[in-house]
């Protein structure tokens, strides 16, 4: 910022490689979202301009089903995941370096770094052996599992936004005799929430997209909407699952909006 | 934020009632289950059908053999029914309870991974074979020669589906051999067949049936059921050939989870998809054919006659069931492919 000479913008090539990670990256998305409209069969034949396929999906049950449990699922663990990751970021953050930090974050951030697939298996098994001793086979599997691996999803920023928080403020708050409840209600939480927002906004999303985790965890009846689309390969894919694609894109591209305008009122 | 919770709660409560009277638990391939089939059994039986999908036969048997899994039928595939049968996952069937069990179609009735059909009911079959633009190649089409010896018209134009066990084994097949065959002798002539064919062909791609309608490809290795579209959209100038010298056949049949929780229900619906006019609904969906006796007079009009899913009387011997190949017969395939992927 200080150096006003440099500016990478001006870098040769900078407006090539601008545009072509541009392209890659929206326009498979639009192609998505353009054959969603079509009329044929195909999802790669032209067939002319309809909203038939959003009937269609409109119409199914099983659509409507598996998007009313992805997003009770999303819901679930975003909060759930969001309530711990606020309170591990606190625990790691607004205190004095400690011995085994480093290993804290590790533990706290294992689902980013254990593949997912072995995340899935071991999940499998060990719910396997509760489901059989319980009966259970509800959905709570899912959001267990959903808030498991979503949790460094919302701790990340959460944390990002503590470190960037002046402790000043806090220690002024305790010099004025204010109880670290009061501290933590009328200072840090609402210093914070834009990070708890859009720590919350990052879990939601990850676990809306979700696939290999609810594939082995679900039980019976609880396709979400990324297994149900899944479970599609066998047969030839119809615009169907574009039209569903374009509507999912549609309430995220809605939620991240809704996200922005919020918290820039705040800032 | 009272309203979710409401909502999680109901939803946490009925999924833990989901083994109650009148429910079964069918775990299927996606899009693979007619819902007319289900509203049509529950108005006659009162039980209610949840379906959950699957994509793949390991997928479906990792879950089930983790226990708990809480479905009561599961439908593989041909060559993964023995292993289920062998891990002891399913259960003997009790034919007195499968009156309708008579209706299966003799030649599903004897298979070799489940002999007598005491362990598994017919869903749904199909096969690989060769599509052909009639209109650009005029010869015989019932021959894997189409593919492996390519006819001048369909050189450059001639596509192969990237299905390792399926096209390795036609090649197998056409050179003489069986399938999965550990003979090195025959595996070296599958081989040089397969490479010499390679630089005839356009591509190793999915997408039959588009690119089969729009003429891109002339012809292709290709699934029954995609075929009969390709051929219903190109007003009938796509064909469907069937190997003589041997085409892999498949088969997916419903087979009854040893920890099953709705057992009556069970029956109740294999005994039900065994009836010749709904196993009709199962095809008139999925677009396969079923193996039920009978079942071709209540298809729609148009699979009714196809010949891709009424097998010709003079090309039913040439299909054959895949074994699930292991040890060398799958090195060689394995080895086969990856330098023919070169």
């Amino acid at each position: 910022m200080a150096e006003r000479g440099f500016e990478i913008s001006r870098l040769p090539g900078f407006a090539t490689i601008a545009i072509a990670a541009f392209v890659l990256l929206y326009l498979p998305i639009v192609t998505l979202v353009a054959y969603s409209f079509n009329t044929s069969n195909s999802v790669a034949v032209w067939g002319g301009f309809s909203l038939h396929w959003y009937a269609e999906a409109w119409d199914n049950d099983d659509v409507k089903a598996a998007t009313m449990r992805s997003l009770i699922i999303g819901a679930s663990a975003a909060v759930l995941s969001t309530a711990l990751a606020t309170m591990a970021a606190l625990g790691t953050t607004r205190r004095k370096a400690f011995k085994g930090q480093t290993f804290i974050y590790v533990v706290i951030n294992q689902p980013l770094m254990v593949p997912e697939v072995v995340t899935a298996v071991a999940l499998l098994i060990f719910f396997g052996i509760i489901k059989v001793a319980t009966g259970y086979q509800g959905l709570g599997y899912l959001i267990a599992a959903h808030t498991a691996f979503c949790i460094p999803f919302a701790y990340l920023p959460i944390r990002a936004r503590l470190e960037s928080m002046d402790l000043a403020l806090e220690t002024a708050a305790a010099d004025l005799y204010a109880t670290p409840w009061q501290t933590f209600r009328r200072v840090t939480l609402p210093l914070l929430a834009p990070g708890i927002m859009a720590g919350a906004m990052l879990a939601f999303v990850i676990s809306l997209d979700d696939v290999v985790i609810t594939e082995f965890v679900k039980s019976g009846g609880q396709d979400t909407l990324p297994t149900y689309m899944l479970g599609q390969l066998r047969r030839a894919f119809t615009p169907e699952v574009n039209a569903i694609s374009t509507m999912l894109l549609g309430v995220t591209v809605l939620l991240l909006t809704l996200f922005f305008l919020l918290t820039r009122k705040k800032d | 934020m009272k309203h979710l919770l409401s909502a999680t709660a109901m939803v946490l409560a009925s999924a833990t009632l989901a083994a109650a009277e009148g429910e079964l638990q069918l775990y299927n391939w996606g899009n693979y289950t007619s819902p007319e089939l289900l509203e049509k059994f529950e108005k006659e039986t009162g039980i209610k059908v949840t379906v959950t999908d699957y994509d793949s036969n390991d997928v479906a048997l990792a879950k089930v053999e983790a226990g708990g899994s809480g479905f009561d039928l599961v439908v593989p595939s041909a060559s993964y029914v023995p292993i289920w049968i062998e891990k002891g996952l399913v259960q003997e069937l009790d034919l007195s309870k499968l009156p309708n069990h008579k209706n299966i179609a003799p030649e599903w009735t004897d298979v070799a991974w489940d002999p007598g059909r005491n362990h598994s009911v017919p869903w749904q079959w199909g096969s690989t074979g060769i599509a052909v633009n009639t209109k650009v190649y005029g010869g015989d089409i019932n021959t894997s020669a189409v593919f492996l010896e390519v006819p001048p018209e369909l050189v450059g134009k001639i596509n192969v589906v990237p299905e390792m066990i399926d096209i390795v084994s036609l090649a197998t097949m056409y050179v003489g051999g069986e399938p999965c065959s550990t003979d090195p002798e025959v595996m070296k002539k599958t081989r040089d067949v397969l490479l010499a064919a390679k630089p005839n062909w356009i591509s190793m791609d999915y997408g039959a049936t588009e690119r089969l309608s729009n003429g891109d490809w002339a012809a292709s290795v290709n699934w029954n059921g995609s075929t009969m579209r390709a051929r219903i959209a190109t007003n009938g100038d796509v064909q469907y050939g069937y190997p003589k010298e041997g085409y892999p056949i498949f088969m997916d049949s419903v087979m009854l989870l040893s920890d099953a929780k709705n057992v009556e229900e069970a029956y109740k619906f294999m005994d039900f998809i065994m009836v010749p006019e709904n196993a009709a609904m199962i095809s008139a969906f999925a677009r396969y054919a079923n193996g039920i006796a009978g079942s071709e007079a209540f298809m729609p009009e148009d699979m009714k006659t196809a010949a891709e899913v009424v097998v010709p009387e003079e090309h039913k011997a040439a299909g054959v069931f895949l074994p699930t190949c292991t040890g060398k017969g799958l090195e060689y395939m394995t080895a086969i492919w990856t330098e023919l992927q070169k």
